[in-house]
């Protein structure tokens, strides 16, 4: 690594923002919990006889978890430029394009970079890292459930291992499209240099890192014996854990909130010249649907968690009924996150699918504008349902009829997206890839996945199914096998431009297969044992279920063994795969046309769009 | 996609333009963490759950008297003041008058200082605690957060100030213009916060 080139080298002395690095950023966040642990330990109050149980020690432990998200903050170098323009000392060239990881290697993961396609590296990596981890706890679990009396887990560390798999598998399908192809891909293809925002999208990629680690250590505090809802008032009455998934989610909110605005005003403002609204490729609609969803959506669940901790850790009543809170109340806020969530997860690998289908099958996308039609439908629409989770907790029995019918109506702009998928195939001449057989084996799932939620959505079919295994099986459908089934065909799809190779044919075949074939067995079975009354976060089960659940449980280890094997492929490629070509697939989007390894700006000149993305089967096309 | 080429040059309208968006963007992410406040604070008063919106007298405890708005509106009314200092500081950006620019930024700063301390002193002396109904929950919630709002405006007044004094403005002034945007949200938000408490 070279100093500064605007700075006096004699002394060989490296300014604070080349010291400053993942290990920094480490060694400070845990020295400002440790001490400000041992502060709280000597300096706050005993609690009064009064007070409610954890109190003291939720104070110390939520105070312990902030200084270690300001010192790890600090330590990696996101306050430098906020106080470099306090100061009026703005960053200078040089070291704005050391902040982009000019000329620095490997080493540009590891810091506080700039520029979009280390950050989009950076959450392709976290987010096969944060499934490696939600899939090992939901081997966990399945191996758990094998037998009908339990296992060898304690129902307490079951509990936790539930709710823990949960939330970490929901904020790996929240970032892993929007993530790494987001941040890799959506520039290059509007034809930006990069982010709007270069600086915002590192502190979105490094927020999520700090957050990981109050989750992990909650862990060794009781864990999340919640589920990943984290329901008031049983969160408020669980161990210490919890308060390292409150600070979790408040990191994880803003990290959201910034990437959103960073992506929505990148879209907006940088769109190359010549590319407008009808140009602009069907995979950008998808990102901004899904972070422009999530901009007023992640706010409420933040606010949900503050007032979690307050409850915890100051004693304030807003979910207690003796203190004259409500857990409904928690229920609403958390809900009118969680419903939009659900779109913020698929709309983007839906519309990545979207992306691919005309190139495989060398057909225009059918119906360009009801694919636009159809994400916007299901964004409006994915705000006005979020009390179907409510039928049954007696909240306002008046406005089940209400919401079932907003449900039911999204199905409609649902539909429209199938619609311009097999409009799309219809008479194409298919060129069976993995990213291919990808939009055929979602339009099952996801098939699968949207009739079973028309049903939850029926309040007397919910009175029947809500709480039970069903309701887990349904939503698998939808977001694992249609919004992984998408961010795996991303994957396969970008992996040349990303990292310059070819990801290997034979062994991402042999990966989608086992995925595919275990995750039907896997979930069918779920559904089986639903339909027939078992209730889901249990420890144990009544022997009439056990059929049911060993042929799950053989089919998450298909799953397990499936993904072993995409991550080796990815491992092996990414070493020594095939060069790829600039453009393998032959596609018309903007991201096709650099060079491998793209350069540090992307473009030499910024390219003027004279047509849409999607001319194939034309005349020259 | 056929594609062709130009040169590229970003002009500073364009680069204040695409920040200005990007705040907006954010704004509005705190604008749906304001309202939902609003939501907590009318839901818990409209449900007055076991009659603990408001407790009453027992044995062992007084009974909870809600505290005027009075506060609530008197920090809006800084905010307000401090808005107006700086859209004064705008002004004279925009016509060029370093002397109007530093002087609007530098009463802004000081204002939103005093507002930091008596929304400080209003959460300070509150005669509850935080555990004491509904209605003092709902209490801290909102003027913590107003506070927490109030001391990034001073954060900012700070810099926009510092960078004023050095001259960093001259050439183009989409800072001052996104601040402005910063300021009015403040307002805003302290309004609808001191709104709320006037229902009690």
């Amino acid at each position: 690594m070279t100093t500064l080139t605007n700075r006096p080298t004699s002394a060989h002395k490296k300014a604070l923002i080349e010291r400053l690095n993942i290990f920094t950023a480490l060694a400070l966040g845990v020295i400002s919990a440790f001490v400000v642990w041992r502060l709280a330990l000597q300096f706050l109050p005993q609690d009064a006889e009064t007070s409610p149980f954890f109190n003291r020690e939720d104070k110390i432990t939520l105070l312990s978890m902030i200084a270690w998200f300001v010192g790890f903050m600090t330590g990696i170098g996101a306050l430098i430029a906020p106080f470099r323009w306090l100061t009026g000392k703005d960053l200078s060239h040089d070291e704005n394009m050391f902040y982009a990881g000019k000329d620095m290697g490997v080493k540009r993961y590891f810091r506080y970079t700039t520029d979009h396609k280390v950050v989009g590296i950076q959450y392709l990596v976290m987010t096969m890292f944060i499934f490696f981890i939600g899939g090992t706890l939901a081997m966990l679990i399945r191996t758990n459930l094998g037998n009908p009396e339990g296992g060898w887990i304690h129902p307490q560390a079951y509990n936790s291992i539930v709710g823990t798999h949960g939330i970490v598998m929901i904020v790996a399908t929240i970032i892993m499209v929007t993530g790494p192809f987001g941040n890799f891909i959506m520039p290059i293809m509007i034809g930006a240099r990069d982010m709007a925002f270069p600086r915002l999208n590192a502190l979105s990629f490094w927020l999520i890192v700090a957050a990981a680690v109050p989750l992990l250590w909650g862990q060794f505090l009781g864990g999340i014996s919640t589920g990943w809802t984290a329901y008031n008032p049983l969160a408020s009455q669980a161990p210490l854990g919890m308060d390292g998934y409150i600070m979790f989610i408040c990191i994880f909110a803003i990290s959201t909130m910034v990437a959103g605005a960073n992506i929505t005003t990148t879209v907006i403002r940088m769109r190359a010249k010549g590319m407008t609204w009808n140009r602009t490729p069907i995979f950008i609609y998808g990102t901004v649907a899904s972070v422009a969803l999530a901009l007023p959506a992640f706010p409420v669940f933040f606010l949900s968690q503050v007032m979690s901790g307050m409850d915890r850790a100051l004693g304030t009543g807003f979910y207690d009924a003796a203190h004259g809170g409500s857990g409904w109340l928690y229920e609403n806020l958390f809900w009118i996150m969680g419903h939009p969530e659900v779109y913020v997860i698929l709309i983007p690998a839906v519309a990545a699918l979207m992306e691919m289908a005309p190139v495989f099958s060398r057909n225009p996308l059918f119906s360009f504008n009801v694919a636009v039609l159809g994400i916007a439908g299901i964004s409006g629409l994915s705000v006005l349902v979020w009390a179907h989770h409510m039928y049954m907790a007696g909240w306002a029995p008046l406005l089940n009829a209400p919401f079932m019918l907003t449900t039911e109506l999204i199905s409609i702009p649902t539909g429209m997206l199938f619609l311009v998928l097999v409009g799309t195939l219809w008479r194409g001449r298919l060129w069976v890839t993995v990213p291919m057989a990808s939009i055929f084996a979602l339009l099952w799932n996801f098939m699968i996945g949207g009739i079973t939620g028309i049903y939850l959505s029926d309040v007397p079919a919910d009175a029947f199914l809500h709480g039970s295994m069903y309701v887990t099986a349904h939503f698998h459908y939808t977001l694992m096998g249609a919004g992984l089934t998408g961010a795996i065909a991303s994957l396969v799809y970008w992996f040349p431009k990303m990292t310059g190779r070819m990801l290997d044919k034979k062994l991402s075949w042999i990966s989608f297969w086992m995925v595919q074939i275990g995750f039907n067995i896997a979930f069918m079975g779920m559904f089986a044992v639903g339909l027939a009354g078992q209730p889901r976060r249990v420890e144990g089960y009544a022997a009439i279920f056990n059929r049911g659940n060993l042929i799950t449980t053989a089919g998450a280890y298909l799953i397990m063994a499936g993904m072993l094997v995409l991550l080796h492929a990815v491992i092996s490629s990414w070493r020594n795969g095939v060069k790829a070509p600039m453009n393998p697939w032959q596609a018309k989007t903007l991201e096709w046309s650099v060079a491998n390894p793209i350069p540090l700006e992307n473009f030499d000149v910024l390219p003027t769009v004279t047509s849409d993305a999607y001319g194939y089967g034309k005349a020259k096309s | 996609m056929s594609v062709e080429t130009h040169a590229h040059h970003e002009h500073p309208d364009v680069v204040g333009s695409r920040n200005r968006l990007g705040v907006i963007l954010i704004l509005v992410a705190d604008i749906a963490f304001a309202l939902s406040m609003l939501f907590v604070y009318f839901y818990l008063r409209m449900q007055n759950v076991n009659d603990m919106w408001l407790p009453a007298a027992t044995e062992e405890t007084p009974a909870i008297l809600p505290l005027s708005s009075a506060p609530g509106w008197t920090v809006t009314a800084i905010m307000a003041v401090g808005l107006l200092a700086h859209f004064y500081a705008l002004k004279g950006v925009r016509n060029k008058n370093q002397t109007q620019l530093n002087l609007g930024g530098l009463v802004a700063l000081i204002l939103s200082v005093v507002g930091l301390v008596y929304q400080f002193n209003t959460i300070a002396s509150a005669p509850f605690t935080f555990g004491t109904g509904a209605y003092t929950s709902c209490f801290y919630l909102i003027t913590i957060m107003n506070f927490v709002h109030i001391a990034l405006t001073v954060f900012i007044s700070l810099g926009n100030w510092n960078r004023s004094r050095l001259g960093l403005y001259k050439a183009d002034h989409w800072h001052v213009d996104i601040v402005n945007v910063w300021w009015i949200w403040m307002t805003v938000s302290s309004l609808l916060g001191a709104f709320a408490l006037s229902f009690t």
